[in-house]
C-alpha cells in the first residue's frame, strides 16, 4: 500500500496564462532551448477538481500555493477556493497583482485566501514595469496591496534581486512596509524560463547581493519585517550567518518540507523550478510519483565541486533546478555559484 | 464538514502546542516588560509512575524543538521526540494504564504537534513565508503612517492608492480608540453574525477513544 506524504505545502499551477511577461520569470513553459518544449494548456473546471480531490486525497497536506501564470485568470477560481476550503486548506495565492482589484481583493479573501504574495519588484515606477513588461504594473501591484489591506487580508512583498534593481532594495522594502506589507521576501534571481535568456542583463553578482544582504538586515531591523531570502545563497560564497535578522533556506526537494509542484494538466514536478516531470498524477498516485526512487536522482544530484565542502549535503549547491535549466544538468554548478566561482 | 476523529486529535495536538508556546504553561512561569503571564493555579503533586511523568516531560519541550529547528532544519531531535513518546506510551500500555487504541491517538496527536513547532520554526523556503499574523501594534501603525505620509509627498503613488493605503491604516488604528465597552459591542456583533459557533454547533465524529485520549492529554498536562 502507498503511504501518504506528508507534505508542507503544495503548489498548484493552476494557468499558464498570464498578463505579465516578466523577464525575470522562471515558469518552466517560457523560454525553452530549442528542441525542448513543456507540456501546454489546462484542465476544464470539473477535471481540475478532480486533479485537486486526489492530490489532497493522496497526500497529507494541508496548504496549497495558487500560482500561474496568473491564477487571477482562471475564471473559476472562486470555484477551486469554495473546494479548498471545503477541504479545510489553507491557501495562499502568487499573482502579479494586476487583476486584483477592490471587489476581486474582498472576494478573494472571504473565500479563504490566508496570504497574497505580490511582487514589488522597485520603489520606481519604470523599474518595476521594465521587468515586469508590462506598462502600469508597478500601479496596479500598489492598488492590489492597498485592496488587500483596506480588508484586512495579509501581502507579502516579493523582491527580485536582479543586477538591475538590487540597488532599490532598501526603498522598496520602506514601500512594501508603508503598504502594509507583513514580510518581505528577498528572492534573488533564479534564472529559468524566460529569465534564462536574460541571464547576463540580470544575474546580479556576489558582491551585489552581499550589499544587499546587509541592506535587508538593516532594514528588518528598522521596520520590524521578517525578511526570508527564499532561493538559496551558497555559504561558500557569502557568510549567511552575518544576516542573524534574516531567514535562509536551502532546496527542501525529497523532504516534507518540499514543494511539489502540479501543473494545470496534472503534471507532478519536484518544484516549481524544475523542469522535471516525475509523472502525471491521474496515471498514479500521489506517493509512488514522489517515491524515494522516483526522486533519488534530484536528491543525490549535486555538484562534485561541492562533494568535499562540509554543508555540501545541506546546501547542495544552491538552487540544482536552475542549474538543470541553464546547463543541462542537476550537477552542473548553477548559474550565481558560477559566477561567484569565477566559472 | 464534520470534523473527522484523525483530524480532532492533530488539530488537539497543535492547538496543545501553540497555547504551550504562546506561554499558557506552567509551573515555569517568566515576566517580562513585554509579556504578563498569569500565575498558574497549582496543580496536584506528580504521582504517577515513571512513565507517566516521561511522557508528560515530552509536552513540554516544545522550546527546545523550536529553538533546534531555527539553526537545523533537519534536526533529528523531532525523531528522538516522536520516538521516545511512543516509548513512553508503549510502557503504559503494557502496564495497562492506557489502551493500545487510545495510545495511538494520543501518539497522534503528539506527531502532529511536533510537525506543527518544527515546520514554524525551520528556516523559511520559497513559499511558505512565516510571520506574525496578530494585529499590527499601535507603534507600528504610526510608523507605517509617517513612511506613507513621505512617499505621498514625493507625488509618485497615484492618488487613489495612496487614499486606500491611508484609509486602511486610519481604520487599523481606530481599533485602538475603541473603550473596553465599544470592544465588547463589536465582538457581541460578531457573535450573533454567528463568527463563531457555539461548542454544540460543531460536528464532531468523536469515537468514545478520541475522547478517552482527549482526557488523557488534558490530565497529562494538568498533572492529574
Amino acid at each position: 500500500m502507498t503511504t501518504k506524504p506528508h507534505l508542507q505545502s503544495l503548489i498548484f499551477e493552476v494557468t499558464q496564462r498570464c498578463t505579465h511577461a516578466c523577464l525575470h520569470c522562471y515558469n518552466v513553459w517560457q523560454g525553452e532551448p530549442p528542441g525542448e518544449r513543456y507540456p501546454r494548456g489546462e484542465l476544464d473546471t470539473a477535471g481540475t477538481l478532480r486533479l485537486l480531490a486526489k492530490a489532497l486525497d493522496e497526500s497529507d497536506c494541508h496548504h496549497v500555493t495558487l500560482t500561474g501564470g496568473e491564477p487571477l485568470l482562471r475564471a473559476d477560481l472562486p470555484l477551486l477556493l469554495d473546494f479548498l476550503r471545503e477541504r479545510r486548506v489553507r491557501v495562499t495565492i502568487i499573482s502579479n497583482g494586476r487583476l486584483l482589484e477592490e471587489d476581486r481583493a474582498v472576494s478573494l479573501i472571504e473565500a479563504g485566501v490566508g496570504l497574497f504574495e505580490l511582487p514589488l519588484l522597485s520603489h520606481r515606477r519604470e523599474m518595476h514595469d521594465r521587468l515586469s513588461a508590462a506598462p502600469g504594473a508597478w500601479d496596479a501591484v500598489l492598488a492590489a496591496m492597498a485592496n488587500v489591506r483596506l480588508h484586512h487580508g495579509q501581502v507579502v512583498a516579493a523582491f527580485v534581486a536582479t543586477r538591475l534593481n538590487i540597488a532599490d532594495l532598501y526603498e522598496t522594502i520602506r514601500l512594501a512596509y508603508a503598504f502594509g506589507a507583513r514580510a518581505v521576501m528577498f528572492n534573488r534571481f533564479n534564472p529559468g524560463g524566460r529569465g534564462r535568456l536574460h541571464l547576463a542583463e540580470l544575474l546580479p553578482s556576489v558582491e551585489q547581493v552581499r550589499e544587499a544582504l546587509t541592506v535587508a538586515e538593516r532594514a528588518s531591523v528598522e521596520f520590524g519585517l521578517p525578511i526570508s531570502c527564499s532561493i538559496p545563497i551558497q555559504p561558500c560564497l557569502i557568510d549567511t550567518k552575518q544576516f542573524p535578522h534574516l531567514g535562509f533556506g536551502y532546496c527542501a526537494a525529497g523532504t516534507e518540507r518540499a514543494y511539489y509542484t502540479l501543473d494545470p494538466l496534472g503534471n507532478v514536478r519536484p518544484c516549481n523550478h524544475s523542469t522535471t516531470i516525475l509523472g502525471n498524477l491521474f496515471e498514479g498516485p500521489f506517493g509512488d510519483l514522489v517515491s524515494t526512487e522516483r526522486m533519488d536522482d534530484f536528491v543525490r544530484a549535486y555538484p562534485e565541486v561541492c562533494r568535499t565542502c562540509e554543508v555540501g549535503a545541506t546546501c547542495q549547491g544552491g538552487c540544482k533546478a536552475a542549474a538543470q535549466v541553464c546547463h543541462g544538468s542537476l550537477e552542473e554548478m548553477e548559474p550565481f555559484l558560477r559566477e561567484g566561482r569565477g566559472r | 464538514m464534520p470534523i473527522h476523529r484523525r483530524n480532532f486529535m492533530k488539530l488537539l495536538g497543535v492547538s496543545v502546542a501553540s497555547l504551550y508556546l504562546a506561554r499558557c504553561r506552567s509551573p515555569f512561569v517568566t515576566t517580562s516588560c513585554y509579556l504578563v503571564v498569569l500565575s498558574p493555579t497549582p496543580g496536584p503533586p506528580l504521582t504517577n509512575s515513571p512513565a507517566h511523568q516521561r511522557l508528560r516531560l515530552y509536552w513540554l519541550r516544545f522550546d527546545e524543538l523550536a529553538q533546534k529547528s531555527r539553526t537545523d532544519a533537519e534536526t533529528s531531535f523531532r525523531e528522538e521526540l516522536v520516538s521516545g513518546h511512543r516509548l513512553a506510551l508503549d510502557e503504559l500500555v503494557a502496564s495497562l494504564e492506557v489502551a493500545a487504541p487510545v495510545a495511538d491517538l494520543v501518539q497522534e496527536a503528539y506527531e502532529a504537534a511536533v510537525f506543527h513547532v518544527w515546520r514554524s520554526n525551520i528556516p523559511a523556503t520559497c513559499y511558505d513565508m512565516s510571520f506574525n499574523y496578530s494585529f499590527s501594534s499601535a507603534d507600528v501603525l504610526v510608523k507605517q503612517t509617517t513612511v506613507l505620509n513621505q512617499i505621498a509627498e514625493t507625488g509618485t503613488v497615484d492618488p487613489a492608492t495612496l487614499e486606500k493605503a491611508q484609509a486602511a491604516l486610519e481604520h487599523d488604528m481606530a481599533f485602538y480608540a475603541l473603550t473596553d465597552e465599544e470592544l465588547q459591542v463589536l465582538y457581541d456583533k460578531l457573535g450573533e453574525q454567528g463568527r463563531y459557533p457555539s461548542f454544540e454547533d460543531v460536528s464532531l465524529e468523536l469515537t468514545p477513544e478520541a475522547q478517552a485520549a482527549t482526557q488523557f492529554i488534558v490530565d497529562l498536562l494538568t498533572a492529574k
